[in-house]
């Protein structure tokens, strides 16, 4: 089959995106204050697989191991979510500026998280209660926006612009009420977004939903170009149009709420990768959608490790997304004379 | 298999007012059916309800005599096909790219399209002469390519029945030729088209049959040639239209032509089976002396109705010409000018006085 003319991926550009992550994830791993050697990353990971190579340094090993793969792994799914989610969310929305953000989602997770962080839970107790209440959201903006009979995606967008500015509110509330020497600064920082809480355990309670998500979304790619269309078009191919809406918002805002819950607001992924995909790759999902998860997966993993290893003190991903982002996403639009949905 | 429409009344939730009333209509294979109307008739609510995308608010659509409501979604589409109005699609994908999408009803649900799709969107694209704008993207098209693509993409899931939406509107002559041809094509390999239309003419070139909606939500249903008449287009429309033929090297063509619009339009005007005309100038020019004596012989039968006359042979041109002012209804003059026609030699044609001006004013000048 002609991959140019299908819309599909060509076996090179596979290659390419395939290498990508695995890349990033090599120089991520080696990275950091504490330098590891690229050889020694390999030496170690042959010999976890069985084959004894060489002398292991105990101060390498709780480095590699023990800190810097669990944040890696959750880059790794947080970018890929959100830009699967984003890509998502503009086809059903046949709007190219619609975020995983778009129906409440994040502002939902994250006042759940402030909230939590305010009654001083746990990070598993923050991170349940942000996921909590993030499809708590969605949920409302759902009832909200869905009228008798004909619920239009207009309403949808518009109710949960409405019910994202209510938890916004909320959140800014927390902040207000929350003890100015100890909590406030948590809740900022953790708003802000990091990968510093990544640890296997609350990667367990995370990665499930976002991994299930992509994967969901990834096998209905071909079906995401179909729910572009129009209302009646979408019907007429013979698809349960409703269902499919209710699955991909699931999906979306489960990817979206899980990743929030466990690494705070982290914008721009969702809007940024999936538009770069399209530029490079063009707007057929079967190809925006693998090319948007290994983009999207080795861009946050990067901009993570720059988080970590730029300065003394750690930056907030957000502030990274954006500076490094922007300008990069301005220049390429540019470059590429734009784009199509 | 047969598509039909049992007693459809639809009204809109806040409306009110019911838009439809009653529809019936039923379409075999290899019929092609046209839906007129003016514009607010609800030509397309009725396509809307028919598909199954409104919800009749009485009556049911039916294909093979089950309830469309009853059957699946893919096993529906699949034996369905819809195509939207042509308006700009903003899309990038290319033209293959869109029409692979009418597979929907027949790729799996986690699927994406195979090596059977391909071949299938190819073939859909080839029937229609379109293969060479296999890779143009869809915002890059013309109107006319675009529409073409949006039927392929209909075709690719190999459905029985084509439902269009205004198929040919907004394009120009020729690209309105290549979309009724490849309806017209696709009937005559035995499947049903059923299009919405703004021109009459259309439907009398091409439809069998033709369903008539009128804005008030009555509507008629039957043989495009007795839906189709000038008198029902007037009621409809509300404009006086007159349907004549044009005689082409090979064939005849019925076309329409709208001539005013009536004051009173609407429903009631109906009233008024025939336009009584009651002036009218019969102009003949004949090519032969001889025939003159079967002329004056027709003529004479009206005797009664001519208010005026004036003959005189122009000898340059081996010519003789007849003009006669007849007051009498119309069907007489027509009857007169059918006889006049079929004399060998023979040249006729009648003119009325403008029916705008009111019948006040041209009977005193008559009288006088």
């Amino acid at each position: 089959m002609r991959r140019e003319i299908t819309g599909g991926l060509t076996w090179r550009s596979r290659a390419l995106l395939l290498l990508l992550p695995m890349v990033a994830v090599v120089a991520a791993l080696s990275i950091g204050r504490v330098g590891v050697p690229v050889s020694y990353i390999f030496d170690s990971v042959l010999d976890k697989l069985g084959t004894q190579a060489a002398e292991l340094m105990t101060q390498y090993e709780s480095v590699l191991w023990k800190f810097r793969l669990p944040r890696i792994l959750l880059s790794l799914l947080v970018g890929a979510g959100l830009s699967v989610s984003g890509c998502a969310f503009q086809s059903l929305f046949s709007n190219p500026l619609a975020t995983p953000d778009t129906l409440g989602v994040a502002s939902g997770t994250s006042f759940g998280a402030a909230l939590a962080l305010l009654l001083g839970f746990g990070m598993l107790g923050v991170q349940a209660m942000a996921l909590f209440f993030g499809i708590a959201a969605v949920a409302l903006t759902y009832l909200a926006g869905s009228g008798k009979g004909r619920s239009s995606m207009g309403m949808m967008i518009l109710s949960g612009i409405m019910v994202g500015s209510l938890f916004t509110a909320l959140i800014s509330l927390i902040k207000f009420t929350a003890d100015t020497e100890s909590q406030l600064p948590v809740i900022t920082y953790w708003l802000m977004g990091s990968m510093s809480a990544a640890g296997y355990d609350s990667l367990l309670l995370g990665a499930p939903l976002i991994v299930l998500g992509i994967a969901v979304l990834y096998l209905l790619r071909w079906r995401l170009n179909i729910l572009l269309l129009s209302d009646d078009e979408a019907r007429a191919s013979g698809m349960n149009v409703k269902a499919m809406r209710i699955v991909t918002v699931l999906c979306a805002t489960g990817i979206t709420a899980s990743c929030v819950s466990m690494c705070g607001q982290v914008g721009w992924v969702g809007l940024l990768v999936p538009h770069l995909c399209r530029m490079r790759y063009g707007s057929n999902h079967l190809a925006l959608v693998p090319s948007s998860v290994c983009v999207g997966a080795a861009f946050m993993v990067a901009v993570d490790t720059m988080a970590r290893s730029v300065s003394a003190a750690e930056l907030p991903l957000s502030i990274l997304t954006a500076i490094i982002g922007a300008p990069f996403f301005i220049v390429l639009m540019r470059r590429s004379g734009g784009w199509q949905m | 298999m047969k598509l039909s429409v049992e007693n459809g009344c639809f009204s809109y939730p806040h409306g009110g007012r019911e838009v439809l009333k009653n529809i019936n209509f039923s379409a075999q294979e290899g019929d092609m059916v046209a839906i007129l109307g003016p514009n607010g008739a609800g030509k397309t609510t009725l396509l809307r309800c028919i598909m199954g995308f409104l919800r009749w608010g009485a009556g049911a659509s039916l294909l093979d005599d089950r309830n469309i409501r009853d059957i699946p979604y893919r096993e529906l589409w699949q034996a369905v096909a819809y195509v939207p109005q042509a308006r700009g699609v903003a899309s990038s994908s290319t033209a293959l790219e869109m029409v692979l999408l009418g597979r929907g009803s027949r790729v799996g649900l986690f699927a994406k399209p195979g090596a059977a799709d391909l071949e299938a969107a190819q073939q859909a694209m080839r029937r229609l002469h379109i293969e060479h704008l296999e890779s143009k993207r869809c915002s890059e098209m013309s109107g006319g390519e675009l529409q073409m693509v949006l039927i392929a993409r209909a075709l690719a899931s190999d459905p029985h029945i084509l439902i269009l939406d205004e198929p040919e509107s907004n394009l120009d002559f020729k690209n309105q030729l290549l979309v009724l041809n490849a309806m017209s094509e696709l009937t005559a390999s035995g499947m049903t088209c059923i299009f919405n239309t703004h021109y009459p003419a259309h439907a009398l070139q091409r439809a069998g049959k033709a369903l008539l909606l009128s804005k008030g939500g009555e509507s008629l249903f039957g043989q495009t040639h007795a839906v189709v008449t000038e008198r029902n287009i007037q009621k409809a429309f509300g404009v006086r239209a007159v349907i004549g033929e044009l005689e082409t090297p090979s064939n005849m063509v019925h076309d329409v032509v709208a001539l005013e619009i009536c004051e009173r339009g609407g429903a009631e005007s109906g009233a008024e089976e025939q336009v009584r005309r009651e002036l009218a100038v019969v102009s003949i020019i004949s090519q032969d002396f001889e025939i003159s004596s079967q002329i004056n012989q027709l003529l004479h039968e009206v005797s009664q109705h001519i208010v005026g006359r004036m003959g005189m042979p122009y000898r340059d041109m081996g010519l003789y010409i007849i003009n006669v002012t007849l007051d009498a209804p119309a069907g007489v003059v027509q009857a007169l000018c059918a006889k006049l026609n079929v004399l060998p030699g023979v040249a006729v044609k009648a003119t009325y006085p403008r029916e705008t001006a009111s019948r006040g004013d041209v009977q005193p000048k008559k009288e006088a």
